[in-house]
């Protein structure tokens, strides 16, 4: 199990999104990735997109985790 | 392949897709296409395959670009008149996707020299004019075990059909014989409205996508017909033909796709 960081501020939608995306798909289930994103869309939009996609999310503030599930 | 950040920027709209992937995009940055013909179907394919960033693209036609054509033709233009297609083609590619690689064919296909032309593409499209370049492109494909998606417009009436040689039915498998010349009107005789065009190229980019990127399953063994008076859609399965002169022979392992 592994954990990485992606500080994705001043990263605008839905582009935050497409690289946590591909950094997901580099891990393997059960792995975490922990994301610093803006406030306002992009705390929003991420996480939402994040779980429709099937991971475990946790928000606290403006920093997401992400535990990698398909 | 790699991508880069400005390949995550251009793609960002198909890469948010669930469906799709960095690997699916990955897979069509290092993926080959050969569109047959640079018309009224080939301009939206080849648009569609260039600005979606498949890697290399192949252009081939052998005709110049005539007034007539510009209705439905999207990627020539009034200027283009008289230039051979496939320049005139990949010069608008090129501005439209100057991270790809385009090469040109000033050609027609025939027996002889399709399978040299057409070797090396994972994915051929068939955007010709004829029924003889038809059978010819879906021959050589069987030949080279390369994924086809073929298409025709004539009047209202469209077909598509996605093809992998040795795994479902080819073209000749669902029409095993080939029209007698002159027995199908030509679209100089029957007529064709733009938009008619640009449905059944869209439809063979989406299929030639799914067949280069596994990211969505072709619909194999259907023939899709379109009857644009009324956007009706049919879907008639076919399969394959165990004594097909193109297919018959060939082994499902020799699958690019």
């Amino acid at each position: 199990m592994s954990a990485q960081t992606l500080d994705l501020t001043g990263v605008t939608c839905p582009l935050n999104w497409v690289k946590a995306k591909l950094a997901l798909e580099d891990l393997t289930p059960g792995d975490e990735l922990t994301l610093l994103l803006d406030a306002g869309e992009p705390i929003e939009s991420v996480p939402r997109s994040a779980r429709e996609d099937g991971h475990d999310v946790t928000v606290r503030g403006t920093t997401v985790t992400i535990v990698k599930r398909v | 392949m790699t991508l880069t950040d400005a390949d995550l920027e251009r793609y960002s709209r198909q890469l948010v897709l669930p469906e799709w992937s960095g690997a699916a995009q990955a897979r069509l940055k290092s993926a080959s296409a050969v569109v047959v013909g640079a018309g009224a179907l080939g301009s939206p394919v080849l648009s569609y395959l260039a600005g979606a960033g498949v890697g290399r693209l192949g252009v081939v036609d052998d005709g110049e670009v005539e007034l007539s054509n510009l209705p439905r033709q999207p990627l020539h233009f009034t200027p283009d008149v008289e230039v051979n297609k496939a320049v005139s083609a990949t010069s608008k590619l090129q501005l439209m996707n100057p991270t790809i690689m385009i090469e040109t064919f000033p050609a027609r296909i025939e027996e002889f020299n399709a399978e040299a032309i057409l070797a090396g593409a994972d994915v051929v499209v068939d955007c010709s004019d004829t029924f003889a370049t038809r059978y010819v492109v879906n021959d050589a494909c069987c030949a080279l075990g390369t994924p086809l998606v073929e298409g025709g417009v004539l009047g209202f009436d469209g077909l598509v059909m996605a093809i992998k040689p040795g795994e479902s039915a080819c073209y000749r498998c669902a029409f095993p014989t080939e029209p007698p010349e002159g027995s199908v009107p030509s679209c100089r005789e029957a007529g064709v409205l733009g938009p008619v065009a640009g449905v059944v190229g869209a439809m063979q980019a989406l299929e030639a996508l799914k067949l280069l990127t596994g990211a969505v399953e072709p619909a194999l063994d259907r023939i899709v017909q379109i009857d644009a008076r009324n956007l009706e859609q049919t879907l008639v399965k076919t399969s394959r033909r165990p004594d097909c002169t193109a297919c018959a022979r060939v082994p499902a392992a020799t699958q690019s796709g």
